[in-house]
């Protein structure tokens, strides 16, 4: 047996090394923090994550999805595919019916322990900061066999993302920037991967590190900080507010909201976060975009 | 509760408790104007209110204290006052120690207004009127459910504002996972918060706390007869049912104008009275009274709590400090 064990990983560094192809069974931690075993390559997969099934398609192994949750909504392909409820409402049996032999979730919504006892191999895939975008799209590159496809398309994003931090970087003004993703209101952090994708566009976010990813904003805070551009609250809302129409962005009619396309793009850590950075770009610089606005 | 508290004179337990309150409140709002995420001193806080109040030009903290601090503070003082009296009021109506504001679904059927404005992406400031109108609507549905000719019997009363309560919730609750995106919006609001609370909000809120409150205290000597039983109230010339429905209108109209605000806030309603009657007695001329003193303090120190802290909301404060409150009170009342 250990021997076996012994050939199969030489073999593994052997062929990895020669041909980027990924050998099973592939063992690893999965963002549940188990350990998981892929047996094979796997075949028929259901992704009830987003950004899961935009990587998946984006390295070349949209054909091997045959069911997806009710969000995912890209590529167009994707839309065809059974729906198997969301991540609140899942539809189990739909999922069993399908005879996956991999179901990627999201590490929220308990699906691991159903579906494992089904007899279903489940992997947790489920970036949240900036840098796992990268690490996760890797990871699922192994998990299908499409390595050299994830390594370029995690190469890709990257240039794609300094052609827009080249332009934002030589900004001569960068704005301060609220942020809010709920108008209860919630801001993000800059360590958040929305975050890091507001600084990259060239803005200063006036939430510090300290309140957290995703904090809750008392109101008077965010007059206090006086920022000079509001995105994702649309001018009328915000000026309602007691007290912000004596904010700088509200002075200025720099306050923006997130068009919904955008929005969505936004939320999903996959392979369109350099379009989603060139978005967001554009909003906080229109001057350095003036020349493509007619495309 | 009939101990030696109810004894005391009650010609000097109202003053002495107004003087006592009055200075709570006093501090509350001096505390709950100057502290924040950004701490004003109370000279700066002083100039503010007075520019503000002459009409000048507000600068630097200014418009932090006088149009965010301020009527924020403003407005956990008429929520709270209206829920203590309400609260108090509805104990005394039904002779009822559980029983709240919140007791004939007003709550629940404030919430799922609000729910079903923000789910479909109505204006802000269409949440309120929606929140009312469905607030009166769960009360007209309790006590159609719950009467018997022309009386309310308290027992029918409590079961049917459960009932239409439970139903509403699981309504709200079936809408905001229909909503997911907005289910954090739903949810602060169903946690009760008081951030964004504008001086049109207050002015809103205003009408309807002073004339549901007011009524209530006018109804205060009424309440007191009422205390003996219902019989004896009756033969002293108390017209019950009438009070009884007076009582339930005028609190569900403070009740769902405050709620229609700033959402959800739990347990202010049912144990702020309770602290008056421990340490005032039970009388409803001065229960009613304190109790608005009392609350309007409780609540304006909640919300710095809320804000100054992780606990972000108000409501969660309440219920974090009422809850083992509550127990603690349960207990004691049982032993004694």
């Amino acid at each position: 047996m250990k021997h076996i064990l012994t050939l199969t990983a030489l073999a593994a560094v052997t062929l990895s090394g020669v041909a980027g192809a990924t050998t099973y069974p592939l063992t690893f931690t999965d963002d549940l923090g188990r350990k998981v075993t892929l047996k094979a390559e796997p075949k028929r997969i259901v992704s009830v994550l987003p950004s899961t099934t935009e990587t998946l398609c984006a390295i070349g192994a949209c054909d091997r999805l045959i069911g997806v949750d009710e969000y995912s909504d890209y590529p167009q392909q994707v839309t065809k595919l059974p729906k198997v409820g969301g991540l609140y409402n899942p539809n189990i049996e739909a999922m069993v019916a399908l005879k996956p032999d991999l179901v990627l979730v999201s590490k929220y919504g308990k699906l691991a322990e159903p579906l494992s006892q089904a007899g279903i191999t489940v992997i947790a895939v489920n970036p949240e900061t900036y840098d796992e975008v990268f690490s996760r799209t890797l990871l699922l590159g192994r998990i299908v066999n499409r390595e050299a496809q994830a390594k370029a398309l995690v190469t890709k994003l990257k240039s794609d993302i300094a052609r827009v931090e080249i332009l934002t970087k030589n900004a001569v003004r960068k704005p301060t920037a609220y942020f809010e993703i709920d108008p209860t209101p919630y801001s993000i952090g800059p360590n958040s991967f929305m975050g890091v994708l507001l600084t990259k566009a060239g803005a200063r976010n006036i939430i510090p590190v300290s309140m957290g990813d995703f904090p809750k904003v008392d109101p008077e805070f965010i007059v206090k900080a006086n920022p000079q551009l509001i995105l994702g609250v649309d001018a009328t809302t915000a000026g309602a507010r007691p007290g912000w129409a004596s904010i700088s962005a509200l002075k200025t009619g720099r306050v923006v909201t997130i068009p919904s396309e955008l929005n969505t793009i936004l939320g999903r850590p996959g392979p369109r976060l350099a379009q989603a950075l060139l978005g967001l770009a554009r909003l906080v610089h229109p001057e350095l975009f003036k020349a493509d606005v007619k495309k | 509760m009939e101990g030696a508290a109810a004894r005391r004179a009650p010609g000097l337990a109202l003053p002495l408790g107004t003087l006592g309150l009055a200075a709570l409140l006093l501090l509350a709002v001096v505390l709950g104007t100057g502290l924040g995420s950004v701490t004003i001193a109370p000279l700066e806080v002083l100039g503010a209110l007075w520019r503000g109040a002459t009409g000048q030009a507000l600068a630097g903290n200014d418009v932090i204290v006088w149009q965010i601090r301020l009527p924020r503070v403003v407005m956990g003082l008429l929520v709270g006052a209206s829920l203590s009296v309400c609260g108090g009021a509805f104990q005394g109506v039904f002779r009822n120690p559980l029983a709240d504001p919140y007791l004939l679904g007003v709550a629940s059927g404030s919430a799922l207004g609000a729910t079903v404005a923000i789910v479909a992406g109505w204006p802000r400031a269409l949440i309120p009127v929606t929140a009312l109108l469905s607030a009166l609507g769960a009360v007209a549905c309790t006590l159609t459910l719950a009467r018997e000719g022309r009386r309310f019997p308290p027992t029918r009363l409590i079961l049917a504002g459960v009932v239409v309560g439970s139903v509403l919730s699981a309504a709200t609750t079936a809408l905001i996972l229909r909503g997911e995106d907005r289910a954090r919006q739903v949810l602060a609001y169903t946690l009760g918060d008081l951030g964004f609370s504008g001086w049109r909000d207050v002015l809103t809120v205003l009408p309807y706390a002073a004339l549901g409150c007011g009524a209530l205290l006018l109804l205060a000597r009424a309440l007191d007869t009422l205390q003996l039983g219902e019989l004896t109230a009756r033969s002293l010339g108390v017209p019950v049912e009438r009070l009884r429905l007076i009582a339930v209108v005028a609190a569900s109209l403070a009740t769902a104008g405050a709620v229609a605000y700033v959402g959800v806030i739990g347990f202010v309603g049912l144990i702020v009275p309770h602290m008056v009657r421990l340490a005032f007695g039970p009388g409803h001329r001065t229960l009613l009274p304190l109790s608005a003193l009392l609350g309007a303090a409780l609540l304006v120190f909640a919300d710095l709590l809320a804000r100054t802290t992780p606990l972000s909301q108000v409501g969660i404060v309440t219920t974090l400090l009422g809850g083992p409150f509550f127990l603690w009170l349960l207990r004691r009342q049982t032993r004694d």
